[in-house]
């Protein structure tokens, strides 16, 4: 059975979702904000620690709120909401490989593989 | 433990900021990344045949053939009249996922695919730690593929965070279904450059960008 999850981006923050074990089990993940770069190495380093013949990793997907990326007002929006709302407006996916084929992140959706 | 966690996090940043500071000029590093088989080291061994007239590390059709870093150091460029000396770090592909099965379609046997997996996971570990240490990137992105692909995310993200220079190289421009417009459409704003790694076309151009950009 396919399960999905929708975690709070704050619970992930606090140290209060384990993300890993989720998706070790075979969930996807769903969070209500957008990555940033640091937490997506982060989460692929932290990934690369637990590789066995069970779990072979992640597939990874964002998308920001903001159609805006790499554009000088879209960084000054995105600072503006992490200042406000301590996050980035977005979502992120996060799927096990060995359920999630593929996840294509584009400007405005994400597209999963199963 | 928290703080301490942020704490550690402000002090290697601090400690990455006065590493560029006070780092001569003759220490420059330039750093190939990139995800797993867009011809990181077929890149540097052009580079470095080249400039140095000798090859850097050994290719392969199977993935995560490069899982440590590399390094030639004192690698001189020069090009209509400008000159860089710089150490080419050619780093392992960075993935979110390492499957021993995927090894053994290409024939390897179980304990080695196995354990090419492992040296592999080291190997992204590594390639991520030495984000901080690049004072350039050249990120290598094999453009008969959707560039628009998490891995390739992450790395620009990344290097557009710490303000690191990059230059997206759109490599394997000799394959018919290779296409850098695409590349280009992917990630506006950027410098992005078509070249092939493995026939050379279009690396003076490359050359070229380098020496303006660093």
């Amino acid at each position: 059975m396919l399960r999905i999850k929708l975690v709070r981006y704050e619970k992930i923050k606090s140290g209060q979702a384990n993300i890993l074990k989720d998706l070790k089990e075979g969930t996807i993940i769903i969070v209500d904000a957008k990555f940033t770069p640091s937490e997506e190495t982060n989460l692929i380093h932290e990934t690369m620690e637990f590789i066995s013949d069970k779990f072979s990793g992640i597939e990874l997907g964002s998308v920001s709120q903001y159609n805006l990326k790499g554009t000088l007002f879209g960084k000054f929006r995105d600072m503006l909401g992490e200042l406000v709302m301590g996050k980035r407006m977005g979502i992120t996916v996060i799927g096990p490989a060995k359920l999630v084929r593929r996840i294509e992140s584009h400007p405005e959706d994400i597209l999963l593989y199963l | 433990m928290v703080l301490g966690r942020h704490f550690g996090k402000i002090k290697n940043k601090f400690a990455s900021i006065a590493r560029r500071i006070f780092r001569k000029k003759k220490d420059i590093k330039i750093g190939l990344y990139g995800p797993v088989n867009s011809g990181k080291t077929t890149l540097a061994n052009k580079i470095c045949m080249d400039w140095l007239g000798e090859e850097l590390g050994v290719v392969s059709v199977i993935p995560h053939e490069t899982r440590e870093v590399q390094m030639k150091e004192k690698v001189t460029m020069n090009v209509g009249g400008k000159s860089l000396s710089f150490a080419l770090v050619d780093i392992p592909g960075i993935a979110t996922k390492i499957d021993f099965e995927d090894f053994m379609r290409y024939g390897l046997k179980r304990s080695e695919a196995k354990q090419r997996a492992k040296e592999a996971t080291r190997g992204v570990i590594e390639a991520i730690k030495w984000l901080d240490e690049m004072d350039m990137v050249l990120v290598v992105l094999d453009s008969t593929r959707n560039p628009l692909d998490q891995v390739n995310i992450t790395i620009l993200g990344n290097l557009d965070a710490r303000k690191t220079p990059f230059i997206i190289v759109s490599n394997k421009i000799d394959i018919k279904k290779s296409d850098t417009t695409r590349v280009r459409n992917s990630f506006p704003g950027y410098d992005v450059i078509g070249v092939s790694a493995k026939t050379g076309a279009m690396m003076r151009e490359l050359y070229r960008m380098v020496l303006k950009k660093i």
